[in-house]
């Protein structure tokens, strides 16, 4: 029987126009237009490259700063070094087979400084410009806390350890911190969260007081949820499938670099299409509203949802991070995002697993609020 | 005496202060076709969610094959039928495809489901459009659609909601035929409907509905026999004058009269010679006549009579 009706469930929605438009073509348009409109930002920082850099080391200089790059260039694939002399690091610049020249000097026996040349002024540039900053305002910091609180050292090592693992993430969220593609996550996931039209249809043939379709299927001799998980089932194939299209087709049509951990970026599409069914399903099986509210209420909170997670406009999503952070956690949007953005981002899974576990929250709270409203449901009037 | 399939005691629904259903009682008989007639808002469609465990009511019982029905009585709604009001079907789905999905809700096995649906197509006269989409469908295909759709799994007890409303004449005789057609097979029928006429040709008990309240329930002639109307009679006169209207108001039997531009109108209550002392009347007073003829009470007249309003468009 699930298959049987599975099968007409996923007929019913492949051949339903609206759905195929805004589901499918619509986040296909967006994206080419977003494409039009930055594609020269993002074809130009073409990340998970490493960036080249020359480094020229005096005799006595710091050598902790080569192996900051060192480890930067094998651990985190951000950069590609060449330790070269003077003379040499500044032909490759003028060549631009580097983007940059870190000069390790030694100033005094006890001090060094460490400088960069760049050509131009681009976000790779940025990029070695934040190592950079990042690697003297640690260094400094230890320095003072060694002078004047010696025996605090280590406590504040260990902070500056962990300073240094988050800045490091933060550098390398440099590398691809493309403010453009923050755009096309967005998409991504305003097209995972169009998702709640879907739900809200699959409501709408579900409870009985809203159509009579639902009513017809509610009176037939079977468990209504045995009519609804097929429902449900196809209606989340096709959506994800919608979605992973469109995410293929910025990859392989528009190049955008969205990533390539097919894997993880798969499930992130699965995990955001099945909170966008389930928040839905949710409004239309709880709110009390006429059905074209709860579509406008729907496609409300799928857009105000977007647009704090930077869909419209850039920075948003740094915004509300900063001021309002609790929304973050919690508004779907941003945690689709913040998955993409984490798994392209950071070397480690916890950011991604974090926001992942809060969606699978956010789905189970739906699911189970929706079923408790429509359990053994009869109707005060239809 | 036949088998109880649908039995409802006391049955009273508010929806906040209307009283939809008001201590309603009704009984279906095995392979009766049960006609509900009232007027909009007397509480035939309440009345029916209520025997599909749809609606949750405020008093009473309702017992559907001997058992109260509760929205998990799988087992009971399993020999259910039904034809709402208002068509149910997927747009998205071919007139083949939404028969097969309706019936697979019943039916499990393959090779039995495949016969019903293709029955079902048969017996609603869809064979021509099996691979149409329902917008492509005239309104009289779509309910017999919708019908289909209720009827495929051959369910003992087939419950319609005003099933041939927006249809045209051929669409609805060729429904009203179907459903003879399905009591005669075995089931069990209920039929709400705004016209008379329909009721008349096809139920065997009726039950009026007003204000959520049965107000009379039998057979068309027992119906007929409650009430004072036994015939009713037009003549073509000319130049009738008031004292002589009067004086026919006076005759045996004779309860109203109406004269309007040249023809009138006597109703009279159940008598074997009224209109002999009709024509007598006029032959004695020498007054000449044109057409002459008398009908008999309808459901309409019956209808009017005890509701003391038009069934359609009152509430």
């Amino acid at each position: 029987m699930f298959f049987r009706l599975y099968k007409y469930s996923l007929l019913c929605s492949a051949r339903e126009r609206l759905f195929i438009f805004w589901n499918l073509i619509f986040p296909i348009i967006l994206g080419s237009l977003f494409q039009i409109a930055f594609g020269s930002y993002t074809e130009k920082e073409v990340l998970f490259h490493k960036i080249p850099v020359a480094y020229v080391e005096e005799e006595g200089a710091d050598e902790n700063f080569a192996q900051l790059l060192k480890t930067l260039e094998t651990d985190n694939d951000l950069v590609q070094v060449q330790t070269v002399e003077k003379d040499e690091a500044e032909q490759l610049l003028r060549e631009e087979k580097v983007e940059g020249i870190f000069y390790n000097e030694a100033v005094k026996q006890t001090e060094t400084e460490i400088s960069l040349v760049v050509q131009e002024q681009d976000i790779n540039q940025s990029i070695l410009s934040s190592i950079l900053e990042q690697y003297e305002r640690t260094y400094a910091t230890l320095l003072t806390i060694g002078k004047e609180y010696p025996q605090g050292i280590q406590a504040a090592a260990a902070l500056v350890e962990e300073e240094i693992e988050y800045l490091e993430e933060s550098s390398i969220g440099a590398a691809s911190n493309n403010d453009m593609l923050n755009y096309f996550y967005s998409l991504i996931a305003m097209n995972c969260l169009m998702g709640t039209t879907t739900g809200l249809a699959c409501a709408m043939k579900f409870k009985a007081n809203l159509s009579a379709l639902a009513a017809r299927r509610v009176i037939a001799g079977v468990s209504r949820f045995r009519v609804l998980w097929p429902d449900l089932a196809a209606n989340i194939s096709l959506q994800f499938l919608y979605v992973v299209f469109s995410v293929c087709y910025l990859m392989f049509v528009l190049h955008v670099p969205i990533g390539d951990q097919w894997g993880f970026l798969l499930l992130t599409i699965f995990v955001g299409t099945l909170l966008g069914i389930f928040l839905g399903f949710f409004v239309g099986v709880a709110v009390r509203l006429p059905y074209n509210a709860k579509e406008a209420l729907c496609i409300l909170i799928m857009m105000v949802s977007c647009f704090f997670s930077g869909l419209m406009a850039d920075g948003m999503q740094r915004l509300i991070d900063r001021y309002v952070p609790v929304f973050s956690h919690i508004n779907p949007s941003s945690l689709i995002v913040k998955s993409f953005y984490s798994l392209n981002i950071y070397d480690t899974y916890g950011r991604y697993l974090e926001n992942m576990g809060t969606m699978a929250i956010l789905i189970l709270i739906l699911a189970v609020g929706s079923f408790v409203v429509v359990r053994r449901e009869r109707y005060a009037s239809i | 005496m036949g088998k109880k399939v649908v039995e409802i005691e006391n049955l009273v629904k508010r929806y906040k202060e209307l009283i939809a259903l008001d201590h309603l009682n009704l009984t279906v008989e095995e392979g009766e076709i049960f006609g509900l007639l009232g007027p909009n808002g007397s509480g035939k469609t309440t009345a029916i969610n209520c025997i599909l465990a749809l609606l949750h009511f405020d008093k009473g019982s309702v017992k559907v094959f001997g058992e109260e029905i509760q929205p998990d009585s799988y087992e009971i709604k399993k020999q259910i039928g039904v034809v709402l009001q208002n068509v149910a079907v997927f747009e998205e789905l071919t007139v083949q495809e939404n028969i097969d999905y309706f019936c697979g809700l019943y039916i499990q096995d393959k090779r039995t489901r495949k016969k019903y649906v293709e029955e079902a197509i048969v017996f609603s006269g869809l064979e021509d459009f099996r691979n149409f989409y329902p917008k492509k469908l005239s309104g009289g295909l779509l309910r017999r659609l919708n019908i289909a759709c209720g009827i495929a799994h051959k369910p003992k007890l087939i419950i319609m909601d005003e099933p041939t409303v927006a249809v045209d004449p051929q669409s609805r005789n060729r429904i009203l035929e179907g459903i003879q057609k399905l009591n005669q097979q075995g089931a069990t029928i209920i039929y709400t409907s705004h016209y008379m006429e329909e009721v008349e040709q096809i139920c065997s008990q009726i039950a009026i509905l007003d204000k959520g309240r049965c107000v009379a329930s039998g057979t068309k002639e027992e119906l007929k026999s409650m009430i004072k109307m036994g015939e009713k009679i037009h003549l073509e006169v000319w130049n009738l004058q008031p004292f002589q209207i009067a004086e026919i108001k006076e005759l045996r039997h004779v309860y109203q009269v109406n004269y309007q531009e040249g023809m009138l109108e006597i109703w009279c209550s159940g008598g074997k010679h009224n209109l002999v002392h009709i024509l007598d009347y006029f032959n004695s007073r020498e007054i000449g006549f044109g057409r002459v003829y008398s009908e008999l009470p309808t459901l309409n007249d019956v209808f009017l009579e005890i509701t003391g309003k038009e069934l359609r468009d009152s509430v």
